[in-house]
């Protein structure tokens, strides 16, 4: 028994050494294929419900929308894409939207002006329930078909008219409202497939689609292959196929890199980028992404405005992106850059003579030491450098005394809502590239807002830009709000804005980098 | 097994001595044993004078020095903050073997009480408080660590940061390894039962508590010793699972749980960061582990002048 | 003649299951009629184990008896995790409560604790395990049946590496008590244990697939793929036993009986590997039910280092995303194992050695 044991296992291990297994991943052909890591399982593929990036990657290259961005504009204009053009009336306030003719799914259908507002009914749709279904509330009565108060969706502001365009009624006037159209979860659906094949129509067996790519394998938690969808209406993609494959570990993915089994590496870990910013792959690009403190305005002593203003004058933003290495900004105002609205002179900065003066301000000195505060952040070795970095600026440049925690992420998010730390991190990530989508976010009746702050004025500003649709006033709405939330009442520190870092095979090129983190890849080409 | 004539020899010669002197005398002996014991108690003394041994505090950042290897200023280099990794390696073993001996001592505790009860009284006592084990096992243990977690974190028992930062780590690791505890104490107090001491005491109408205490313990106290150096390695090691799983100790504070967490991803960067929590953690076990084997071999009677 | 095949048809099933998994270490996939064989043959097996040992009546017990407790598990795991904070569908960017209410409506959460319970509860009968929150639409068994080649590889192969090299280890060290190959093969296996497998696992890696290039460094593609993350995993098992070999075989050693095979003149090598090994594994046995439950449902870090597509991540990450449908499922999935493994070790135990009587 045991001499076949010890038999079986040299066999095995002297097969192992000379039988190395040729296989080619997928059947693919690697001057076709453009490797990728996603990192994770997409949660699923239906566009109506997903709502993380790694499902909007996949979901971008097979779909389109009616719009997109041109991210040839430093403002980021829009280009059409299923629709051909679009127009505005009644003060921004009524969208008329024309498709495009000819566009096919993979099915062979056309694409109907019907399938746009199927979708959007399919979003909206409480049985639906789906998560981003308040993309479309600015849309008239489409939030109270979301809470069931409506039950038929003609009575929402959406038409078709007899010239086959989709007219769009808005609860009031919105400039920004095609900016939503470039999102995944407006994009049309054929609701035949769903109802045939119910959830499972996702499968790449089922699904429909009509954008440059097609799904062409799933394997769960393993890896996606899409492949050029020869009947794209477009321009063809340039690289037949994508191999995405769902690496988490970010040590193991580089090391995958480096052996040429990934083309691109994005998601590296910050601490190492001072090593790898040498490498003649690395690129960076900003993004449209702001990483900020909170403070809870109702706990003492943050209940006092020269305390938070101290405290916001005691931070070196500089020392933070010098840390952290990685060409990020340091911000002190609200709207990051690579959009209208960023205005960097604006905001409380790294004074720490005068974070004294406020502290005193605030009735604290030698004799009256200021209390501990706490500090929390949700489990990550970036937001935890930046946080015992910030601990050590507290104590050094204001003696104020911090005490860290660290929660595991839905415990932080459930903290966040029942009893907001003194001081919480948190970052947002551009919707889409307006300021109002940045600055919704601190008024009184956002769910976002977890300082517990509120004013009114700041409300008003912010509802009036919205309205507005000339460009330089509402850059001096914002202006005039960003200087209270920054200067005037201070219940948010800005610390720096993203910067997004890959690794890229020389061999891959027009690799799609831009500010909104978008990856569309039928313009990559393979040397 | 050389020969029995030793045996003897040392069964007689020592008869007068007691059963520690005993043990003591037998583990002088055993080389591997007393150098990893020497080796703890200078990590205990490195762990309690941390404050006067290291060259730097375990949170004074240097933004200049940051990812730097060795050199005579940094002896083993700096970590992303530009702090000094020796000091942090000092600072780490103070927390690292608080944490590990203390949850030994309240796993011991727990583990005694509830294997020693489950073990005395038998029967449906008995089942019950073992099919509670058997469920601990099967409920997924990250859930009971994270009620844990934000259970003590919220108490806020200490005002000392050290021991604050301490507390929901400790109590996370006590509440998952008193099981094996209670399970062996449960077994051997089975078999002290047994034993005739036991029931001459009680046939002299002794109370169970008593006999308990008075006879049992005593006798099974070798095991359970053994059993402690061995768990205090493990301790060590699922701390830095939990730091790995985002449960770790409150920063700024080092343990070299903390510490391997940090290093483990930038191996192939900066492997000094990566290499020294390792040298330590694998020395401190190699330790116990050495020592562990040679307190059994002295305490076990089975084992005796077979060294 | 009955004597003779009962003798030889454990060992010889033993060699077939090897062979199985040799085989399927080579990728070479088996005709679904072999494996199907292969079960049936398993089951005729412990059928007629248990009917010819007369152990009806104990395994019907311990059958209840695991229902007792998988129902308890189920419970006591369904009541913990509502008490953790933060919900399933909390994010980062915050919903309004009226989204919150469609979904909360959607997935049956508005409804009281014990009418979830109670569907939960009729659902297991059925074998519904419900639909992940996280992965919206796809069912947990469907879920769990994915995960599980990968994972019921990866977890065969560690334990035939921490068999094959705890139990020799074991015999080795302890025939040569103290002296050096003893010391260094304890050496070796206190080694096999004193650095955290994160720290182990991308040391591997970094040597074997990045510095020497001589494995893959991630990913789940065939034989040489598997060898990194099974050294990984299984290292750790392969100490655990090698100690516990070497403790009972020294203990058996010293007994009676062995003196007296030793006297009656047999060879050393002979002793050692008829009379000594066989009475020796005994405790080998006893840890090997958890062994196997938890070789089975992996290890989290080796799987995420080794970009594995296997279940131990559900563990963490379900309960991460507080993916209650999805954190039963692989609880219950592990006490299933855990239960069934032990059931088996116990009768194996008794197959070992017929002086243990079950009942």
């Amino acid at each position: 028994m045991f001499k076949l044991i010890t038999v079986a296992l040299t066999s095995l291990l002297l097969s192992v050494s000379c039988t190395k297994k040729q296989k080619t991943e997928y059947g693919l052909d690697h001057k076709e294929t453009l490797k990728i890591n996603i990192t994770t399982e997409p949660p699923t593929l239906d566009w109506s419900k997903s709502t993380d990036t790694t499902s909007a990657l996949i979901q971008d290259n097979i779909m389109e929308g009616l719009v997109d961005y041109n991210f040839d504009d430093p403002d980021l204009s829009l280009k059409p894409s299923l629709a051909k053009e679009w127009s505005s009336t009644n003060k921004e306030q009524t969208w008329t939207f024309t498709l495009r003719k000819g566009v096919k799914w993979t099915d062979g259908v056309e694409l109907t002006p019907q399938h746009v507002v199927d979708g959007w009914e399919r979003l909206l749709s409480p049985a639906t329930a789906s998560e981003y279904a308040y993309f479309l509330y600015g849309i008239k009565n489409a939030s109270k078909y979301n809470k069931g108060e409506i039950k038929d969706f003609k009575e929402v502001g959406v038409k078709i008219n007899d010239k086959g365009q989709i007219v769009v009624e808005l609860e009031g006037p919105q400039s920004y409202f095609p900016y939503l159209l470039t999102h995944h979860c407006t994009y049309p659906v054929r609701k035949d497939i769903i109802a045939k094949h119910g959830d499972r129509w996702t499968n790449p067996a089922n699904i429909v689609t009509l954008g440059a790519y097609n799904l062409k394998t799933w394997e769960h938690d393993k890896a996606i292959v899409l492949e050029r969808n020869e009947n794209y209406y477009g321009e063809k993609a340039k690289t037949k196929n994508i191999l995405a494959y769902m690496i988490k570990e970010a040590s193991t993915a580089i090391t995958l890199f480096e052996t040429g089994k990934l083309d691109v590496q994005g998601n590296l870990p910050s601490a190492e980028l001072k090593a790898l910013k040498k490498k003649p792959e690395f690129k960076q690009n900003g993004i449209l992404l702001l990483y900020y403190y909170g403070m809870n305005t109702t706990k003492p002593p943050l209940n006092n405005v020269n305390f938070r203003k101290a405290i916001s004058h005691a931070i070196n933003r500089d020392e933070i992106t010098t840390m952290l290495d990685g060409g990020q900004k340091p911000m002190t105002s609200w709207v990051p850059p690579g959009m209208f609205g960023f205005e960097p002179e604006k905001g409380t900065k790294f004074n720490p003579s005068k974070a004294k003066e406020f502290l005193a301000k605030a009735g604290y000195n030698e004799e009256n030491k200021p209390p501990k505060i706490e500090l929390a952040y949700n489990t990550n070795e970036d937001h935890k450098r930046i946080a015992e970095n910030v601990q050590a600026q507290l104590k050094k440049h204001l003696g104020v005394t911090v005490e860290i925690k660290n929660e595991e992420w839905k415990s932080y998010l459930g903290k966040l809502k029942s009893n907001t730390p003194h001081i919480y991190r948190m970052g947002w990530v551009a919707d889409f590239p307006d300021p109002d989508n940045f600055l919704n976010l601190m008024t009184s009746y956002s769910d976002n807002n977890h300082t517990n702050w509120g004013n009114p004025q700041f409300d008003t500003l912010i509802k009036k830009a919205v309205s507005v649709d000339k460009k330089e006033e509402r850059r001096e709405l914002y202006s005039k709000a960003q200087k209270i939330l920054t200067e005037q009442d201070v219940p948010v520190i800005p610390i720096y804005s993203g910067v997004s870092h890959l690794l890229i095979n020389k061999r891959v090129q027009n690799y799609p980098m831009n500010v909104m983190g978008r990856r569309k890849f039928k313009e990559v080409v393979l040397k | 097994m050389t020969t029995i004539a030793p045996t003897l020899q040392a069964d007689t010669a020592v008869a007068s001595k007691s059963l520690w002197q005993d043990s003591m005398s037998r583990l002088k002996k055993n080389k591997a044993a007393m150098i990893s014991l020497y080796f703890i108690i200078f990590l205990c003394f490195v762990s309690l004078f941390a404050k006067y041994i290291a060259p730097y505090s375990f949170e004074t950042q240097n933004m200049d020095a940051i990812l730097q290897g060795p050199s005579s200023k940094y002896w083993l280099g700096t970590d992303s903050l530009g702090r000094d990794l020796l000091s942090r390696l000092i600072y780490g073993a103070r927390m690292s073997m608080a944490v590990a001996i203390f949850t030994a001592i309240i796993s011991l505790v727990i583990g005694s009480v509830f294997g020693a009860i489950s073990g005395w009284f038998g029967g449906w006592v008995d089942r019950i408080m073992m099919r509670i084990v058997d469920m601990l096992f099967s409920i997924p243990s990250l859930v009971l660590l994270i009620l844990v977690k934000v259970i003590f974190d919220s108490l806020n028992l200490f005002e000392n940061p050290e021991l604050k930062a301490l507390t929901s780590t400790l109590m996370a690791l006590s509440l998952t390894s008193w099981v094996t505890l209670a399970r062996v104490v449960r077994g051997q107090v089975l078999q002290a039962k047994e034993m005739l001491y036991v029931e001459a005491a009680r046939s002299i109408g002794a109370g169970s508590a008593y006999t308990l205490w008075k006879h049992v313990i005593p006798n099974i106290i070798g095991p359970i010793v053994v059993l402690l150096t061995l768990q205090i390695p493990g301790n060590i090691l699922f701390e830095s699972f939990l730091a790995f799983l985002g449960l770790g100790l409150q920063p700024p504070f080092s343990s070299w749980g903390v510490l391997a967490n940090e290093g483990w991803s930038l191996m192939r960067s900066y492997p000094h960061l990566i290499i020294w929590p390792s040298v330590a953690m694998a020395l401190t076990l190699y330790a116990f582990s050495y020592l562990g084997d040679g307190l059994r071999d002295a305490l076990d009677p089975k084992m005796r002048g077979r060294m | 003649m009955i004597e003779k095949i009962r003798a030889y048809s454990f060992p010889a099933l033993l060699v077939w299951l090897l062979f199985l998994v040799i085989n399927s270490f080579f990728g070479f996939s088996m005709h679904p009629l072999v494996i199907k064989g292969t079960m049936v043959l398993l089951v005729v097996a412990f059928g007629y184990y248990v009917v010819n040992m007369k152990l009806f009546s104990y395994v019907t017990h311990r059958i209840i008896d695991a229902f007792l407790a998988f129902f308890a598990i189920a419970t006591m795991t369904f009541l913990l995790l509502r008490l953790l904070p933060g919900g399933p569908f909390d994010q980062e960017k915050t919903l309004p409560p009226e989204i919150m209410a469609n979904i909360a409506k959607k997935y049956n959460l508005d409804a009281p604790i014990y009418q979830q319970y109670f569907d939960y509860i009729s659902g297991l009968f059925t074998l519904d395990l419900g639909e992940s929150y996280k992965y919206i639409g796809r069912p947990i068994t469907e879920m769990l049946i994915e995960v599980l080649p990968a994972s019921v590889e990866l977890g065969v192969f560690s334990l035939l590496l921490a068999f094959i090299l705890g139990i020799p280890a074991g015999v080795l060290s302890a025939a040569n008590h103290n002296k050096f190959l003893d010391r260094l093969l304890m050496f070796g296996s206190i080694s096999g244990v004193a650095l955290p497998s994160f720290v182990v696992a991308p040391f591997l890696i970094l040597i074997f697939a990045f510095k020497l290039e001589w494995l893959p460094a991630a990913l789940w593609d065939g034989p040489s793929y598997y060898i990194l993350p099974v050294l990984a995993l299984g290292s750790r098992p392969a100490a655990t036993i090698a100690r516990l070999t070497r403790a009972s075989v020294l203990e058996v050693i010293a007994s009676d009986y062995i003196r007296t095979a030793k006297a009656k003149g047999l060879s050393r090598l002979k002793v050692l590997f008829k009379h000594v090994l066989k009475n020796s594994l005994l405790p080998v046995l006893t840890i090997s039910g958890p062994l196997v439950a938890g070789l089975l449902s992996g290890s989290f870090i080796v799987e995420l280092i080794f970009a594995i597509p296997g279940m131990a991540k559900h563990f963490v990450q379900s309960v991460n995303n507080r993916d209650y449908p999805l954190i039963m499922g692989v609880t219950l999935l592990y006490s299933g194992l855990l239960i069934l493994s032990n059931l088996i070790v116990d009768l194996l135990y008794s197959y070992f050695d017929p002086r243990i009587k079950l009942s």
